[in-house]
């Protein structure tokens, strides 16, 4: 058995190769030239062995400040060093495990931070924004709603309350509207449109939708009276703008920051509409508790929010609720209750002018 | 004769010398399936280790001149470098946000400076990331590095874009070359200084010919449409013309509708020559670099053949096949089997569910498998082939190269990885 070789050195100061005599002792690797003097001396314990294709044999030194290398091609030599000291680690190994787990860890320590931080930074650069951005996020947002609701097949106009027979459905609604305005302190505009769903939408800035649909389900002046008080809950909490802001913030995080790699896009799609319903939920909620607030200020019937939210809904609940970004309707409800205080209260709007708002998108036909 | 043996059998002296790959795909094959599976679990944090990982391949399987190089960067050294880079990008990204807000004039003047602060600094980050690589390569106990202004080289390759852009990509052989020119003056491999002898009206005069055939028939035919078209009575027929607009046109314009044709159809030739010619171009594009590289004495010759890159495309696109073929048969199996089992058991919204999740699992499967199936197929082996194609000469320059060398940091990778303009 051969404990001594040919070998190259690599002094790390020049790019010379320097032909060695390397051989093996009990402490380390001894190298010497051509006339026998030693050129290194390297013990084991000092000595790195760096992953190196087959057949070559490459050694660092762990205190070298310069990179030299001792490299051994000699076969039967290579077979002696080679149970000394084991190949260097492959893919796989310790170093990797460690590796995966801390990038687990960081993602989970990000989502988590994420989920919990940055609507606080987002509401932090919102409210940095001037109330003249609201406005013209808003105008920029009417534009492309008002130009969607206008496509309707309908011969009359999108807009509800501006026929002649509808001018008293109008009179009634800006009683209502005002009212609710003047007890949240908010410039509010609201604007009837026909279309059949049950909803209603705020815009940054104070302009609100209300659909058609959502008048004729509405059994009292009070449902629909909190469904635009909920309304006025997003424009007062800003969340028009403050979302616009969120969303930016998770395309950062989960644009940049994570994922710069192929087919991952899908995932981080999906992880970031996780996170982006989970703020929506949050912020529906807030803008119940606030139609609440705002409902029993004005002496009304705290608890119509929840009736209408009930009869719009039907009892059906979607299937994945994780994506949904409106909390359950039952548990609106419930935390409806739980604030609204005794049931009753004085409707916000006589029964004549209800009649009449009921009928605010009717045309030009009058009622027999 | 073994590889050991070739390696040893290189005299120390020679003058020329080749450059070899020491590997076959299969270890290459591990490692990325490893690596890909970790970088999904891991949202993409694991990715700074398996590009570590697979550099660490690439070069420490490339022997040049009997002499395997080393990489020497660490996972580490990336990860900072990107969080550096996520520090400069979070002022951006809030520009983008103002001006997607739209706020009147501050608004539009962030999104323009954004927009031109992004092109800049992915040139900044390719130069800053070509320096970051270099200082982690060792050959024969000596590191490479670059010196230069990143700046200044962002600026002009910014500017030759935009000229590339405007000449229809006419300008890129010139651009390329003064570009190469300025990156290889300033590399140095120890004391020994490198630049670029590669000429861009050469280039320009071997790749005029794919030029023309790709781009050509859609100018051909852009120029007899806008001579043959009466463009005033065009505008007039749409402005003033009710309901059959085309019909108007083409009444006042005998040959419109066949001009239009003639132009999409010329626009399809340039798509297909264009996909069908690029591996030609690649070839062409890859053996002039190569063979313009320089250090000191030592000049680079390549022999790459566009034969050989279309065997490499060829035989990428049948895996490909075989692999979407492979997907689609999971596909309906597992659709089938959920069908049977939702209606077995009577499940309704869950059943969909589990379709959902299902298409979604496939779809990360499929784009992670295309993404190593080209890795393999396509990057490792144009790597092999680029610098197997590869002579060198002058070689005893390396008898004598002294160490000079500086570090870099990672930013310039982390900038390269944030803004997608990463290299190997």
């Amino acid at each position: 058995m051969s404990t001594s070789g040919p070998g190259i050195f690599l002094d790390g100061q020049t790019s010379a190769r320097q032909a060695v005599h390397v051989a093996v002792d009990d402490t380390g690797l001894v190298a010497r030239g051509e006339e026998g003097q030693i050129v290194v001396r390297w013990r084991f314990d000092a000595v790195q062995r760096l992953p190196a294709p087959p057949g070559l044999l490459r050694f660092a030194h762990r205190d070298h400040g310069v990179p030299a290398r001792l490299e051994i091609r000699d076969a039967a030599l290579t077979a002696v060093i080679d149970a000394i000291i084991a190949p260097a680690g492959r893919p796989g190994d310790g170093r990797h495990r460690r590796a995966a787990l801390f990038g687990i860890l960081a993602v989970v320590v990000m989502l988590g931070g994420t989920l919990a931080a940055l609507p606080t930074i987002a509401d932090g650069l919102s409210s940095l924004l001037p109330s003249a951005a609201d406005q013209k996020l808003g105008e920029v947002i009417d534009h492309q709603v008002r130009s969607m609701l206008e496509r309707s097949p309908s011969a009359q106009p999108a807009e509800c309350g501006t026929a002649a027979g509808e001018k008293s459905g109008r009179a009634a609604l800006d009683t209502l509207v005002d009212r609710l305005a003047a007890a949240a302190g908010l410039p509010v505009s609201v604007a009837v449109v026909r279309r059949d769903d049950a909803n209603a939408l705020a815009l940054p800035g104070g302009r609100i939708y209300v659909f058609q649909g959502l008048i004729g389900r509405a059994e009292t002046p009070d449902e629909l009276a909190a469904v635009i008080a909920h309304e006025i809950g997003h424009v007062a909490h800003r969340d028009g703008t403050r979302s616009v802001v969120r969303a930016a913030g998770l395309s950062f995080v989960f644009g940049v920051a994570l994922g710069d790699f192929v087919g991952g896009s899908a995932v981080i799609i999906a992880a970031r509409t996780l996170l982006q319903s989970a703020y929506s939920r949050e912020v529906e909620t807030a803008a119940d508790a606030y139609s609440v607030a705002l409902m029993r200020r004005l002496g009304g019937n705290a608890r119509a929010l929840a009736g209408i939210l009930e009869r719009v809904s039907n009892g059906i609940e979607p299937a994945m609720k994780i994506l949904i970004d409106h909390p359950e309707t039952r548990i609106r409800v419930a935390a409806i209750e739980a604030t609204a205080g005794p049931p009753g209260g004085t409707a916000l709007l006589g029964a004549a002018e209800w009649t009449m708002l009921k009928r605010i998108c009717s045309g030009s036909k009058v009622e027999p | 004769m073994s590889a050991v043996e070739q390696i040893a059998s290189i005299p120390d002296s020679a003058d020329r010398g080749g450059v070899r790959f020491l590997s076959e795909a299969g270890p290459f094959w591990r490692l990325l399936i490893r690596g890909t599976g970790l970088v999904l679990v891991t949202l993409g944090v694991y990715r700074f280790w398996l590009v570590t990982d697979i550099r660490r391949f690439l070069w420490g399987h490339t022997e040049i001149a009997g002499d395997v190089i080393e990489y020497l960067g660490t996972a580490r050294e990336l990860l900072f470098g990107f969080l550096m880079a996520i520090a400069v990008m979070a002022p951006i990204d809030v520009a983008f946000v103002l001006a997607a807000l739209d706020l009147g004039r501050l608004g539009r003047i962030c999104g323009v400076l954004g927009l031109v602060m992004l092109l800049v600094l992915g040139q900044f980050a390719v130069y800053r990331a070509r320096r970051y690589r270099l200082t982690r390569t060792l050959f024969r106990g000596l590191k490479f590095y670059q010196t230069g202004s990143s700046w200044r080289y962002a600026a002009s390759a910014v500017l030759w874009w935009t000229l590339i852009v405007l000449t229809l990509g006419l300008a890129y052989p010139w651009a390329r070359a003064s570009l190469e020119r300025y990156k290889m003056h300033h590399t140095f491999y120890g004391d020994l200084q490198g630049r670029f002898d590669g000429s861009g009206t050469r280039l320009f005069i071997r790749g005029f010919p794919l030029w023309l055939l790709i781009v050509a028939p859609t100018l051909a035919s852009l120029m007899v449409t806008v001579h043959a078209v009466d463009w005033a009575g065009v505008a007039e027929t749409v402005n003033h013309g009710d309901g059959d607009v085309l019909g108007g046109i083409e009444g006042a314009n005998p040959g419109f509708a066949a001009a239009i044709l003639s132009v999409l159809l010329a626009a399809t030739w340039a798509v297909v020559a264009a996909a069908i010619l690029y591996p030609a171009f690649q070839a062409l594009v890859l053996r002039w670099w190569l063979s313009g590289l320089r250090f000191g004495a030592i000049a680079a010759t390549s022999r790459l053949r566009a034969g050989s890159l279309y065997s490499v495309y060829t035989r990428f696109l049948g895996q490909a096949l075989v692999l979407a073929f492979v997907i689609g048969i999971m596909a309906a199996v597992l659709f089938f089997l959920i069908k049977v089992v939702s209606q077995a058991f009577g499940l309704g919204e869950t059943a969909e569910t589990l379709a959902t999740v299902t298409a979604f699992a496939l779809y990360v499967v499929a784009a992670l498998g295309y993404s190593t199936l080209y890795q393999v197929g396509v990057r490792l082996r144009l790597w092999r082939l680029g610098l197997e194609s590869v002579e060198l000469v002058g070689l005893g320059a390396l008898n004598g190269v002294k160490a000079a060398e500086q570090t870099s940091s990672a930013l310039g990778e982390g900038l390269a990885d944030a803004l997608h303009v990463g290299g190997y």
